[in-house]
This record gives structure tokens, C-alpha cells and sequence, in this order.
């Protein structure tokens, strides 16, 4: 197979879709126009733990408008069919009025069906609902925690006994929420037996065999539709319950549908990214060295549910190390459960990992990047297989120049303007990306264009540009003559759209679709004495703007139009394939990243503001570099976020989340992000797959939070062993 | 949202007598809509009264400025006068909220904003300020951004405008139009501490109107200006604030208005900082010594300890701004 040429890929290309975004055109989950569709509006539980006492709807029944009010009191027994697969979680899944439990705070408690948006909203406040209420227990600290999952080589203890140089560190990260703009949102229409659900999800294969299997119905019985997402972060990797409360609201009432929850109902109807409780034991040689260390893991989880994501990971490949131990613990909680969000795990662990690093640095009276290049592993010292590629070195080389890390001073607060004390920091990043067997079809028409499909999702990275960039080139057509479609679980399915998988999963099979359709075109051509290219091997012909031709001789070819016209064929569809990564793997597949911060912190008022923030990424082939690029900046947001304000506070008296709105947890608004820098070194990883990719929609928010922690203990001397840093912290 | 009526005021008469009735006057909307939409406010009636003759800024005798109810946030900041005369009023009302909402919202509705506290806009949660009698659970729950002045047993929930604080430190006053007449009130008497009724929170008279305010004549020059200290850059009410103006002659400062935000209850005048300036020479020893005043009578609660240190070092910083380093 002759190699195509690569136009479309590697072009800074805008969003296909930005015209629709921009104008309004592009319809997300809730704006889809369902004829007789009616409002459902959730009623949450107001105490943390124990029992519905007695509902009365009445009211709500009797004011204008109001269809249904529906309860674990009227709801029908449904069948929860075990569903190991749409990212459900070990445990029982919360199950959507099927008793009078309530298992946390906001758990959904009644639903209200109206004919208008505003009845179904006062109805719902005019349920009445009483409890017999017990103490929640939501203190991570104070929670009995689960069995651990435990890691070791070496034995870490003895050499944290014989190391030189020792630290002993206790970490605490704050609860964070997504916050998309676009609240979760499920419109269900049923048809007979059949239900088709308009739904925000980042999975529509997921969901689809969630809704089969709460309702026990064939997967084909059930369709769920999403062509665009308002962003996501990860809240939409799994089926929420509002979505099966939609659901069944649609089927007592006989009408569609459509459920939008509050932003209020966000912090506790869809996932989080866990509170942790970190402790690190850290110990080097003189020359820092690594020797040993020990990870003391505590993380929340809900009573029902055992979250667990990849926060072992950096602990044991980042650095070069003999001897690790690590003990993993959840502890359940009367909390709804937590749910993967930017950089899951990794970017928990980095905070804590590279906020050592430095204090082993700066105790050692080394460079912070030294420190780190004295340590780089030449293997996975835990996988025991060699990197397919780690170039972690060169971000170091590149961050240093590239942000002038020669001009930062190691000596804290040495360094002033004005009321400000400005300081630089730096951390390393990595994260393991995902990739997820996956199927796409592509379809070249008569008339030139192509259309390729797959049940992927677009949360905002740019999945619609990036897998029509990929086809285009596969196919030899320009951006404009193919059409990409996802968000439709008829469509040929893939896995969830997270963990950075989606390029290297999709783009492959949309690729083997693609050549697949090319190279059927090319055998038609060589085949047929009518084509110019007849008896030319396969292998030579090459496809660019729609026109086979022989590879080095433009002038020797034919149109695909032309081709299929006279073939009289409709068209030419073949589908493609992405099998998933080879079982073992054979190497340790990972994105990289250098993050650098510049902070001024208020020497006086404590306040901590970012002046400049760099990141050198190592994250193979770039398929989209301007979508790459506002990747990146999105991730360095995401870590101001969790790095300076992001807090989800929760009421341990009775299980409330405090601050369940976007006035009390605070994001950062454009003020707070200063100038922002990405470089992605050029290259490709080609042992992950076939496109050379890596993923790098997680990895970028990976070590930001540390670098800016960093950054402020080199302007201020002060160090911050808790997200988020606040004034009170620094005064 | 709560069932309800709107009418719309065609002018100041219609208005007082829906007022009278009990309708609920409405302008820009920004906190009132809100807080329907969390049924914390249940209003019967809404009277729009955004026609009414409210909207102008005038200068009146010997430099005092008088600003109409309906002159809305962005168009008081970038009034020339207020630009000019009290640079501290128009800082204030541009570190506030969202360019949005300040395009939206009005001087008169901005001085009856209510508090931010996150138990009062949750209404399954115990308020007393929300529901008489039913507790405070900021007291002994999350209260990292409630006050430490002028609280009670009751409340201790902030007043979240950043322009009242300013009015406060200048010595505004209240334009009032009710059924029975006009009359003015002191910005110190209009806005109420919780006590035991937390509930009541301005001196206003059933159906008055808030018709304007109006900032009394100093003495010139007057250097004035407003710091807000918050988490993030833009977009958050503060964690602290300090309103200051001062008028210095002949090396001596002989005029101190000094408030501060974000830690009382109501917008809190800070005069034992006033009286320990006036009469003084500018310097750095003497903001120290002044501001320290600031946090007189503070009574912190469990997550806003900080905040006593934080007010000191907010009201020490700006009286450097205003004030200049000597």
C-alpha cells in the first residue's frame, strides 16, 4: 500500500464545526425539538442518610400544568440487569426510586413530570418530603476505609531507613467538580418498546447498554443521540441516574421527555474528582539519588460504589527508584460516587510527587530539572518493559529555554516587584492514555465526498476536525469533500471518549476504514481498460484531491467521480477496525509533559496570581496542532483551577455541598489565566499506533497545579501541602 | 419560581401605590430573578419600576453628588463626575460582579443585594435571615466568607456590595419616596445589622422607594480609592475590601472616610481608623498603626479566622494607595 500523502494532518486547521458552534446551530443534548416533549424536574433528597418517611404530593399534583409525580411509592420495579461494562463501578448502582433509602445528599427522591418547564420546577418544590435522618458520615478522615490495594518493590521502608536524605510529607487535595458549561441533560422518547434518548453523555454506547439493561431491553431496542457535548472533563463518562429518571418519566407518562438538571444539581448528580489524603515518605542520596518511597493513599468513595482511578500510576514509573510501596485505600462515604475527571489519578499524584521533588530539590541545593534528570528511568521500572517513547528530557531542555528558567533565582522570596513577590516552579507530568477497541465506517459517494462514521463523542477537543483530518488524508479527498459524524449510537461503536483515547482508538479504525475505501477504489481503477491507471500496481497509485493517480506521475489518473461513474456504483463503504493495544504489551506507552509557572503571590495579602504558565508536551504525532494548542491551554486552566480555587465544599453535619454553584466554587474567569505557551515536541510514538499518536487531552492538566505550588514556594519560602492554595495559607 | 405577578410602573405615583399593596419593586433584576429562581424570594407582585425618572447623576451644591436609583452600575462608574469627584465609588462599582450584570443592575437595587451566604440561597438549609426562628447554619458550618463584625447569634452573613461600602465611607445618603413623603436616611441608619431579626435588613417603610443617593460634598483635594481583595482576579464578591478617601492639606490630614467590606454585616465604617488619622502626617508607621484599629471588636468564626488579619493588612494597604508611602 502506497504511503498517502499527509495534507490535512498536521495542518493548523480551525474547528469543522465552529461555524455551527458560533451561530448557534450546533444542538446539544436539551435543544433537540421532541414533538410533545414534557418537563421533568428532579426532587432531591434534603438530609445525607436515612429513610423517606412519608412523601405528599399533593399539592404538586394539583397545581396546573403538573402530569405525574412520580416516587419509589409509584415507581415501577425495574429490572438492573448486571451491567459490567458503561464504566459502572463495582458495587450496587444507585437505583432510581426503587426504595425509601437515601443513600446521600441530593440523591433523587421524586421526579416531577409537567407541561412546562416553570410547573414542573414549582411542583417540585411543592413536594413534601420527610425523613427519618442519621448522621452522614462524609469526612474522608474520619471514614473506615476499604480493603488497599498495595504496590511494592524493593522494600521501601528499609530504604527510607538507610537514605541520606528523608522527607515525610501529608498531602490534602480538595474535592473538584467538572463544571461543563452545559448542564447534564436527557431528553427519552419512548416508541413501544423502544426508546430513543437525546443525551449528554461522552459515551453513547455506554449509556445505550446502561438504559438496555436497567430496563432489560435488547441494546437495539435502545438509541441514544449526541452529536455535541458543552464540554465535559469527564462527567459524562457513565450513565447518571437523572438519565434513567428521564427514562422512566417517559414511560409512566407515555410522553417524551426532556430533564435538565440544575447547576445546583451537578455537584451532586453527576461525578467528582475525589478528595485525597496523601501521605509521601520520600528518601535520596546525597546527590538526589532516589532511594526509596512510600505512598500512603486515602481517597473518597460513596457507600454503594468503588471509584478507583490511576493515582498509583506516577509513583511507580516517573522517577528511578529501587524500592516503592504503596497502599491504596478508598473510603466510602455517604457521598454520590466519583467520576473520572482531567488527568484522573495522575493529576492527583503529580501534585503530591512533584511538590516533593522540588522540597527535595531546594533541601538538596539542586535544580529542580537536575534533581529530576538524575532520576529519569531508562525503563518502567514497575511494568519492567521499555518506553515506547519518553522524551521527558527534551521538555526540560526546551521548557528551561524557552521560559528562562536560568533567570529564576533558588533562593525563595528573593525575588520582587512592588507589593509582589514573583517566584518560577516547574513539574514533570505524565499520563498512560487509554485506547479502546473501536469501529468506524466510511462511505465515498458518486459525487466525491465522503462521509465517515462513529458512535464517538466531540466534548470539546475537536474529535469532528481531528477524525476528518485523519480520513481526509486516508482517503485522498480535501477537508471540505468529507464529513464527519459521531454521537449516534447507531453508528459503529467505540469506547468511551476520555482517558486521551479517542485519536488513537477512532482515527485508527477510521483510518483502516478509509484505506479500506481507497484502496477498493484503486482496485476498481487498476482492474477496469477503460482507466488510465489499468495495469498499474496497486501498490503505486496514490489518491490527492479526489484523483487517483500514479504515485510520482500526477498526470497519469482519474477522478474517484469518474471512476464510480462509470462503474455506475452509488458508492464504496468498507468499515474499519481498531482491535485495541496488543495483550501483553510490549512497551510502557506514555504522554509527557513539562509544565512551568511564573506566580507573583502578594507579600502582604497573600494572593497568589499567575503571570505566565509553559508547557513542553511529549505527546507523539500531532494530527491538529491548533486544536492541540487550545487543548493544552485548557488543561494549564483546569490546573490554575484546582491549583488556586477549585473546592467543592461539603457540610460534614448533614451531607450538603456548601457551595453548589458557580458564584461559591470558583474557576478561573479569564483575569486569572495570564499568558499561556505550548510547545509540542515535534515527532511520533509509532509503537502505540499506527497514526503515532499518544492522546493529550489528559496529560496537559497533569503537573500544572504542581509547577504553580512550586512557583509560589520559590516566591514566597512558604510551602503548600493543600489544594487549593488560598490566601489564608500565605498571610 | 413561585407563581407571580409583574406589572410595570408608568410613573412614580402607580409605583408607590403598587408598592403599597405589597408589590415588590423590580429593576435590573440581578439578585431579585436569582433569588426566585431558588425560591428563596416568593414574591406576590412585581412592580417593574425601570421607567420611572431615576437615571440621572447630578452635581449638586459644593460638589456633592446625587445619583438616581436607576442609574445603573456601569453607567455610574464611567460617569465623568463620579470618575472625577469619587474615583473610590467608581473602583468599587467596577470591581463588582460581571460587566454584564454591572450593564443590568442599578445603584438602588445594588445597595438592597442580599447576602451571598450559601445557606440563605439554599432554602433546605436553616436560615433565620431566610426563615425567622428556623437557626443559623453558616454559625457552625461553612463560614470562610462570613463576617466578623457586627454579627449575632442569629446571622452572620455579609453584605455583599462593594458600591455600599464606598457610600458607607462617604456618608452617603438615602433618597426615600414613600406614600407618606419624602425623606433621607444615613447610609449608617439604612442598612441594618441581623440582631435578633436578621430578616429585617434596611430601614425601609412598607411601599418606599429608594429614589436615589446622595454622596455629601468633602473637601478638595480628596484622593480616594477602593481595594478588594478576592481568590480570583474577577467575578467574586470579596473576601475583604477597604474604602478610603482622605483629604490632606498642609501635610496634615484633616478628612479620613474609611469602610470596609467583606467582613460585616452591613458595610462597615471603620471610624476609630478615621479618628486615628486626622490630624496625623502621612506615613507608613501611621497606616500600620491605623488599620490596626480596623479589626476592633472582630469576633471570627471557625474557617474566617484569617480574615481579622486580612482586614488589617487590606485597610494598612490601601491607606498606602490613598494616602501615599512616606
Amino acid at each position: 500500500m502506497s504511503p498517502q500523502p499527509q495534507a490535512a494532518v498536521g495542518a493548523p486547521l480551525s474547528r469543522v464545526d465552529g461555524r455551527l458552534k458560533v451561530t448557534g446551530k450546533a444542538r446539544y443534548a436539551a435543544e433537540f425539538d421532541v414533538d410533545g416533549a414534557v418537563h421533568a424536574v428532579i426532587v432531591d433528597a434534603s438530609i445525607g442518610r436515612g429513610r423517606i418517611t412519608s412523601l405528599d404530593t399533593r399539592d404538586a399534583e394539583k397545581h396546573p400544568g403538573v402530569l405525574r409525580v412520580i416516587s419509589h411509592r409509584n415507581a415501577p420495579k425495574l429490572p438492573y440487569r448486571d451491567n459490567s461494562g458503561s464504566n459502572n463501578l463495582p458495587g450496587r448502582r444507585l437505583r432510581v426510586f426503587q426504595d425509601d433509602r437515601v443513600l446521600f445528599h441530593g440523591q433523587p427522591v421524586a421526579v416531577v413530570v409537567a407541561t412546562t418547564l416553570e410547573a414542573a420546577q414549582h411542583g417540585a418544590s411543592l413536594v413534601k418530603v420527610e425523613y427519618d435522618a442519621e448522621q452522614p458520615s462524609t469526612d474522608l478522615h474520619e471514614g473506615k476505609p476499604d480493603k488497599p490495594t498495595n504496590y511494592a518493590r524493593g522494600d521501601a521502608d528499609a530504604g527510607l531507613a538507610s537514605s541520606a536524605v528523608r522527607l515525610d510529607l501529608r498531602y490534602r487535595l480538595a474535592r473538584n467538580h467538572h463544571n461543563p458549561m452545559e448542564p447534564h441533560a436527557t431528553i427519552a422518547r419512548w416508541d413501544g418498546n423502544k426508546v430513543t434518548v437525546w443525551d449528554k453523555t461522552q459515551w453513547v454506547m455506554g449509556t445505550r447498554d446502561e438504559i438496555a439493561a436497567v430496563f432489560d431491553l435488547p441494546a437495539d431496542a435502545v438509541r441514544v443521540i449526541n452529536p455535541f457535548v458543552g464540554g465535559g472533563f469527564g462527567s459524562g463518562l457513565r450513565c447518571w441516574p437523572h438519565t434513567i429518571v428521564a427514562a422512566v418519566a417517559a414511560r409512566e407518562t407515555k410522553r417524551p421527555v426532556k430533564l435538565v438538571l440544575s447547576r445546583r444539581q451537578m455537584y451532586f448528580g453527576t461525578g467528582f474528582r475525589p478528595t485525597y489524603e496523601y501521605r509521601l515518605r520520600l528518601g535520596s542520596d546525597r546527590r538526589g539519588r532516589l532511594t526509596a518511597a512510600t505512598h500512603d493513599i486515602d481517597a473518597e468513595t460513596s457507600s454503594y460504589e468503588t471509584f478507583t482511578e490511576g493515582v498509583m500510576a506516577p509513583g511507580q514509573m516517573l522517577y528511578s527508584m529501587p524500592h516503592v510501596s504503596q497502599t491504596y485505600r478508598t473510603v466510602p462515604l455517604d457521598v454520590n460516587t466519583p467520576i473520572w475527571m482531567r488527568g484522573p489519578g495522575f493529576a492527583s499524584a503529580s501534585f503530591v510527587i512533584e511538590s516533593a521533588m522540588d522540597e527535595l530539590a531546594h533541601k538538596l541545593g539542586v535544580d529542580p530539572i537536575e534533581l529530576r534528570r538524575r532520576n529519569e528511568p531508562s525503563e518502567d521500572e514497575a511494568k519492567n518493559l521499555p518506553f515506547s517513547t519518553r522524551r521527558l528530557r527534551e521538555c526540560y531542555t526546551v521548557g528551561a529555554r524557552e521560559f528562562g528558567w536560568d533567570r529564576r533565582n533558588p533562593r525563595p522570596r528573593s525575588t520582587r516587584d512592588g507589593d509582589w513577590l514573583v517566584g518560577l516552579g516547574m513539574a514533570a507530568g505524565v499520563y498512560d492514555p487509554g485506547r479502546f477497541p473501536a469501529q468506524a465506517r466510511a462511505r465515498l459517494h458518486a459525487d466525491g465526498t465522503a462521509v465517515v462514521e462513529a458512535a464517538a463523542t466531540d466534548m470539546g477537543p475537536g474529535t469532528y476536525t481531528s477524525q476528518t483530518q485523519v480520513a481526509a488524508d486516508a482517503l485522498g479527498l480535501t477537508m471540505r469533500t468529507v464529513t464527519f459524524r459521531l454521537g449516534d449510537s447507531l453508528y459503529p461503536q467505540t469506547g468511551p471518549h476520555g482517558g486521551s483515547s479517542t485519536m488513537a482508538s477512532v482515527g485508527s479504525a477510521v483510518v483502516d476504514a478509509c484505506n479500506k475505501v481507497r484502496q477498493q477504489a484503486i482496485r476498481l481503477a487498476v482492474e477496469d481498460e477503460e482507466s488510465p491507471l489499468h495495469g498499474v500496481p496497486a501498490d503505486d497509485v496514490v489518491v490527492r484531491n479526489g484523483r487517483l493517480h500514479v504515485r510520482g506521475t500526477p498526470a497519469r489518473g482519474e477522478t474517484y467521480r469518474s471512476l464510480l461513474a462509470r462503474h455506475s456504483r452509488s458508492h464504496l463503504e468498507a468499515r474499519g477496525n481498531y482491535a485495541g493495544p496488543p495483550t501483553p504489551e510490549r512497551n510502557s506507552y506514555n504522554a509527557y509533559n513539562a509544565t512551568f509557572a511564573e506566580v507573583a503571590v502578594d507579600a502582604t495579602l497573600g494572593l497568589v496570581r499567575v503571570r505566565r504558565m509553559l508547557g513542553v508536551y511529549d505527546a507523539g504525532r500531532i494530527i491538529s496542532p491548533k486544536l492541540a494548542e487550545s487543548q493544552a491551554i485548557g488543561g494549564i486552566v483546569g490546573g490554575i483551577g484546582t491549583a488556586l480555587l477549585e473546592h467543592t465544599v461539603t457540610d460534614h453535619r448533614d451531607g450538603r455541598i456548601v457551595n453548589a454553584n458557580l458564584a461559591d466554587y470558583l474557576v478561573p474567569v479569564n483575569a486569572d489565566v495570564p499568558q499561556v505557551r505550548a510547545i509540542y515536541l515535534d515527532g511520533e510514538d509509532n509503537a502505540g499506533n499506527s497514526l503515532g499518536v499518544k492522546g493529550l487531552g489528559e496529560v496537559v492538566q497533569v503537573g500544572v497545579a504542581a509547577a504553580i505550588g512550586n512557583a509560589v514556594f520559590n516566591a514566597t519560602g512558604r510551602r503548600v501541602r493543600e489544594l487549593p492554595i488560598t490566601a489564608e495559607a500565605l498571610l | 419560581m413561585h407563581p407571580f405577578s409583574f406589572t410595570k410602573a408608568a410613573n412614580t405615583r402607580d409605583a408607590l401605590d403598587a408598592g403599597r399593596h405589597g408589590g415588590r419593586y423590580i429593576a435590573g433584576g440581578t439578585t431579585l430573578v436569582d433569588l426566585m429562581r431558588e425560591t428563596v424570594e416568593r414574591p406576590e407582585t412585581l412592580v417593574d419600576i425601570s421607567d420611572l425618572p431615576l437615571r440621572d447623576v447630578t452635581v449638586a451644591e459644593r460638589g456633592g453628588l446625587r445619583i438616581g436609583a436607576l442609574v445603573t452600575m456601569s453607567e455610574a462608574a464611567a460617569h465623568p463626575k463620579v470618575r472625577s469627584l469619587y474615583p473610590v465609588i467608581s473602583q468599587a462599582l467596577e470591581l463588582s460582579a460581571s460587566a454584564q450584570l454591572r450593564n443590568m443592575a442599578t445603584i438602588g437595587g445594588n445597595i438592597m443585594q442580599r447576602t451571598r451566604c450559601t445557606y440563605f440561597r439554599d432554602v433546605t438549609a436553616d436560615c433565620n435571615k431566610r426563615e425567622p426562628g428556623s437557626g443559623c447554619a453558616a454559625l457552625k458550618g461553612f463560614n470562610r466568607t462570613h463576617a466578623i463584625l457586627g454579627t449575632s447569634d442569629a446571622c452572620v452573613a455579609t453584605h455583599p456590595s462593594d458600591a455600599a461600602v464606598a457610600f458607607a465611607a462617604l456618608e452617603a445618603r438615602v433618597h426615600l419616596l414613600g406614600p407618606d413623603g419624602e425623606r433621607q436616611v444615613p447610609f449608617a441608619d439604612f442598612l441594618l445589622r441581623p440582631g435578633n431579626t436578621p430578616n429585617r435588613e434596611q430601614a425601609l417603610r412598607r411601599g418606599e422607594l429608594i429614589t436615589g443617593l446622595e454622596v455629601p460634598a468633602l473637601p478638595r483635594p480628596l484622593k480616594s480609592g477602593y481595594l478588594k481583595v478576592r481568590d480570583r482576579q474577577s467575578y467574586e464578591f470579596a473576601l475583604t475590601s477597604a474604602a478610603v478617601a482622605l483629604h490632606v492639606r498642609g501635610g496634615v490630614i484633616r478628612e479620613a472616610k474609611v469602610a470596609a467590606g467583606g467582613v460585616g454585616t452591613v458595610p462597615w465604617k471603620l471610624p476609630a481608623v478615621e479618628r486615628h488619622l486626622v490630624g496625623q502626617r502621612p506615613s507608613d508607621a501611621l497606616w500600620a498603626a491605623a488599620a490596626e484599629r480596623a479589626r476592633d471588636g472582630a469576633r471570627p468564626l471557625r474557617h474566617n479566622r484569617f480574615k481579622v488579619e486580612l482586614l488589617k493588612r487590606t485597610v494598612e494597604r490601601q491607606l498606602r494607595v490613598v494616602g501615599g508611602s512616606k
